[in-house]
């Protein structure tokens, strides 16, 4: 039985859009730094900034693929607030493959972060010890609030049938 | 300073507790349990909490900025998972210069867990690939600080 099934084949092209209801700020960019221990000043000394190129103080890079905050989600039992897309497959387990990203310029602490997340692609493959694999292929696009591209993000959700051979699907 | 294909980077090494992984899930604006909530990690048959594997991105980032200076631009970077990191181990980014141009360079990344004797236990994320802007500390979408309102995302020709 496949994974990729009509109903996960109608889910490409899907779209969620998602725009912050404030701006990022020069707080998120420090706590962020704090948090995974880069004390990089790009982060917190807006007079450093200014003297490598930049308009001020900015954010990690990654961060604007990292986070949540754009999305003003509720807060799910689980403790999940991001973007999902609610693909849940019977009878196997989902894992992170990985992430592409590219980014444009730097994060200003004025940026209103649009977030438009598509999924790009479904593919099958099987693996080596013979289970079938479904690959999700979903495509963020960050802009500011003139529609200036920020970053883009590629990730892939990889759902792995428990069973070789017998796996059972369903977006 | 001088770059050349098969320079190593300066490795970059960091424990990831638990309390940094809750500073974490604050930062992040993601609070989903599996980052710290002991029951919850229980109930799916696993040892620990689980790193977020985003949070390698940010180091491998962090790697390259330490070594290339404030006035780099990491324009592309993309990442593997490969195996699940615990609270209270100890990852460590390695890299290699892959290619030289004028104005950019091209690294292999990977990030690593650390065993008990410095080794490698085994590989978190790889391979990973960055394709990093020299002298281009803003970006190629930036405008001078300014916003336009009119600027669109420029591509790099011949990027990765």
């Amino acid at each position: 039985m496949t994974l990729l099934t009509d109903d996960i084949r109608a889910l490409v092209g899907r779209r969620k859009v998602y725009t912050a209801p404030e701006e990022f700020g020069a707080a998120s960019g420090r706590y962020f730094g704090l948090a995974i221990g880069d004390h990089n000043p790009l982060y917190s000394d807006p007079e450093y900034a200014r003297a490598q190129g930049l308009s001020g103080v900015t954010a990690p890079p990654t961060l604007i693929c990292e986070t949540n905050q754009y999305a003003n989600l509720p807060l799910t039992p689980d403790g999940d607030a991001g973007h999902n897309w609610g693909i849940e497959i019977a009878g196997t387990r989902k894992v992170r493959g990985g992430n592409s990203y590219t980014f444009h310029r730097r994060i200003r602490p004025e940026d209103v972060i649009t977030a438009t997340w598509e999924i790009a692609d479904a593919t099958e493959k099987t693996t080596r010890s013979g289970s079938e694999m479904l690959i999700i292929t979903s495509r963020a696009t960050y802009t500011d609030q003139h529609g200036e591209v920020l970053a883009e993000n590629e990730e892939t959700i990889i759902f792995v049938s428990l069973e070789p051979g017998a796996s059972g699907a369903g977006a | 300073m001088t770059y050349e294909a098969g320079q190593e980077l300066p490795p970059l090494e960091r424990r990831i507790g638990l309390a940094d992984m809750i500073a974490y899930a604050g930062a992040t604006w993601d609070w989903y349990r599996l980052h710290y909530d002991p029951e919850f990690v229980a109930r799916q048959k696993l040892p620990a909490p689980v790193v977020d594997g985003q949070v390698f991105g940010a180091l491998l980032v962090e790697q390259i900025q330490d070594w290339l200076g404030p006035r780099c631009f990491v324009h592309k970077l993309d990442f593997s998972f490969k195996a699940l990191v615990f609270a209270e181990e100890t990852v460590r980014c390695e890299g290699t210069v892959t290619e030289v141009g004028d104005d950019y360079l091209v690294l292999e990344q990977r990030v690593v867990v650390v065993g008990a004797d410095g080794g490698v236990d085994r590989v978190a994320a790889g391979p990973a690939h960055a394709r990093v802007l020299l002298g281009t500390p803003d970006g190629p979408g930036a405008t001078s600080g300014t916003h336009s309102g009119t600027h669109s995302a420029s591509g790099e020709a011949g990027a990765k």
